[in-house]
């Protein structure tokens, strides 16, 4: 296993694997630095330069977006108090007082450490996880990957947060996306209503670039149009002594370790993502701590679990998204198109079909570390320049990459005319409170959904074998747990909301 | 009376109805049991079900205080640009469509005055300039080419 590893960590740093990993890694570290630029919408954007390249030079450069971006939040998230990514809102909470105490920093580097050890640890476990759960997932029949996929659809919805029905029914719509154009099976064509743009359906990167990167933009554009526009703020001095940061870091291993292994397991459920691996493992830090009333007045306790968590969350969704080929979050789902577009499958068969690709994959994740930090120190201050490029120059170009992104996958204006569709459905969607991840994770299992749900019941008609196998069944009476637990909290949640003079409000955020 | 969620979920409804009907039209293959109307009639008997329950919460729940009024004037300008612009784009090609939106979109963002005409109409060329270089010159993305502008 670390044999192979040591070959692709010597060929990831030669220049044709290094150049993309590190320009991705800094357009990642500008991207997550970017209030209202996530790291989805950094990825989207690097995607149609990863065309051209090689496969395993076009994944270097994600992989290095989603290390960068997890790091360069903590950046505008101490500096100025606004995470940069929603995955480094626990980040402010202390980040913020530090630096206004004078620490700027202590602030920003105890983060980059953190993500950085963090990050260490997580491809250990990337690199131990991947293999033994590829091999589980090879004893997979159509009936096990159904029952999963409901899983991991039931598991997206249920974590809605405000209402469990739009969580499912954004699901539901994300399925039925997917039955419109040729069926997966006999290859008739559906739903087309007589137009040849939807005769062969949709491919599922415009409709995620669509949803995705409108939603976003035109989010901003209300704000914009409401008057609201960043300030000018001067960029401070970060000069910090290391040794005395990364003392800081080693002194509280327990804190540490328990924030990475809750990034891990955040990452490795399917489309959780990086902002409850942050925001959790800062609850549980304040939970843990001896003195949790100092929470929020700028301690590195607080810095480094929402960070260390946030980082260790990318290992833990890329181990998803190789073991099993599903999509940990929105990031790994661009990846898994860009893997697609370059004839590479992910699932259990991936690291013995692709070894090359997928220790590849390991050894960009463990460089994209070193090259984050080096980046940081270079560049954090320029960041603060950067993230204030005017909105009226920064969207226009947004929205003409994602016009390349979606024309190049096979140089058709159809692909085009899907991203202006889907932007409108998803602008609309975000309007009427519906979830997006539930949705997007239904397209990109759909077809999926409805092959292995076909195969199973033409290979038994007997539906109780869902049921019956074990496997399936487990996954089966998860999704149906899931669900329950959702129905619980929203409850419970309500139950708060209605009595809130009760017990005062709730101080845990 | 319907809120948001109660008009979202008979939208969705409709759609799920619409797309039932449209499957009565697929054929029932004779050699194998299940056709491909099998599975998206389950999604859409799932959707309707779904739809129907937001209905009946939205009327049964209690009333939510009206969101603030939002600024849909941008929003809207930047979706009629962009949908020119993607229209567009296979007369004029890709170079002149795209110089055309960035500066137009820049203006309509944040209106400039003075020189800044001058800088937003830069940023436009610069943008298109890099944009094809990159993507047609180093990475062989073969960019649109104008039907009227032969360009």
């Amino acid at each position: 296993m670390f044999g192979p590893l040591l070959g692709s960590l010597g060929e990831i740093v030669q220049t044709q694997y290094l150049l993309p990993l590190a320009i991705g890694t800094l357009a990642g570290m500008l991207g997550g630095a970017l209030p209202g630029v996530t790291i989805t919408m950094t990825i989207i954007i690097v995607l149609p330069f990863t065309f051209g390249l090689d496969p395993l030079a076009g994944l270097a450069a994600m992989v290095g977006v989603y290390v960068g971006g997890e790091s360069g939040g903590l950046v505008t998230a101490s500096l100025l108090g606004i995470p940069g990514t929603p995955s480094a809102v626990a980040t402010t909470f202390d980040g913020f007082p530090m630096a206004r105490h004078g620490q700027p920093g202590r602030a920003v580097w105890l983060g980059t450490w953190a993500s950085f050890f963090a990050g260490i640890l997580g491809a250990i476990f990337l690199v131990a996880a991947t293999v033994p759960l590829a091999r589980f997932a090879l004893q997979f029949g159509p009936w096990e990957y159904f029952s999963l996929f409901i899983f991991a659809l039931s598991m997206v919805a249920g974590l809605t947060e405000h209402s469990l029905l739009k969580g499912f029914l954004s699901g539901a719509i994300g399925l039925l996306i997917t039955v419109i154009g040729t069926d997966p099976i006999m290859a008739v064509p559906r739903f087309h209503f007589g137009t040849d743009f939807l005769r062969n359906g949709f491919q599922f990167l415009p409709v995620l670039i669509g949803i995705f990167a409108f939603a976003q933009i035109m989010t901003d554009l209300e704000r914009m149009g409401a008057g609201q526009r960043a300030a000018r703020i001067e960029a401070p001095s970060l000069a910090v002594s290391h040794p005395a940061v990364i003392w800081d870091i080693v002194k509280r291993p327990f804190l540490m370790l328990w924030s990475t292994l809750i990034g891990l397991l955040i990452g490795v459920l399917p489309a959780v993502g990086g902002s409850a691996a942050n925001v959790m493992a800062y609850d549980q830090a304040k939970k843990f701590s001896r003195h949790p009333e100092k929470f929020g007045t700028g301690i590195p306790e607080g810095i480094i679990a929402s960070e260390a968590a946030n980082n260790a969350n990318v290992a833990g969704s890329l181990v998803t998204i190789m073991a099993f080929g599903i999509p940990g979050d929105a990031v790994t789902a661009v990846m898994l198109g860009a893997m697609i577009i370059h004839g590479i499958q992910p699932g259990p068969l991936f690291m013995t079909q692709e070894p090359r690709v997928a220790y590849g994959i390991f050894a960009a994740y463990i460089m994209a570390h070193p090259v984050m930090m080096l980046l940081q120190w270079l560049l954090a201050r320029v960041y603060l320049r950067v993230v204030q490029v005017p909105t009226s120059i920064l969207i226009p170009n947004i929205l003409v990459l994602c016009v390349i992104g979606a024309y190049a996958l096979n140089n058709v204006m159809d692909n085009v005319h899907a991203l202006l569709l889907f932007g409108v459905l998803g602008y609309l969607l975000v309007k009427f409170g519906f979830p997006l991840a539930p949705l997007i994770l239904g397209v990109i299992l759909g077809d999926q959904i409805e092959v292995n749900l076909v195969r199973s019941l033409m290979t038994d008609a007997d539906p109780w074998q869902f049921v019956t196998r074990p496997i399936s069944g487990a996954m089966l009476a998860l999704s149906v747990l899931s669900v329950v637990l959702a129905l619980w909290q929203h409850r419970r949640q309500y139950r708060r909301a209605a009595a809130p003079a009760a017990g005062g409000p709730d101080t845990d955020f | 009376m319907l809120s948001r969620d109660g008009v979202a979920g008979l939208v969705c409804l409709a759609g799920a109805a619409v797309l039932a009907l449209a499957s009565r039209g697929l054929p029932q293959p004779a050699l194998v049991p299940i056709g491909p109307a099998f599975y998206p009639r389950i999604l859409f008997g799932v959707t309707a079900a779904l739809s129907l329950a937001l209905v009946i919460a939205d009327l049964l729940g209690p009333r939510r205080p009206a969101a603030p009024p939002a600024h849909y004037r941008l929003v809207v300008l930047t979706f009629v640009i962009f949908a020119l612009y993607v229209f567009a784009m296979p007369a004029l090609g890709y170079r002149v469509a795209t110089f055309v939106f960035v500066a137009a979109l820049q203006m309509v963002l944040d209106p400039p005055r003075g020189w800044r005409w001058a800088l937003a109409l830069g940023m436009a060329f610069v943008s298109t300039a890099a944009t094809y270089l990159v993507f047609e010159q180093y990475l062989s993305v073969l960019l649109p080419r104008g039907r009227l502008t032969g360009f």
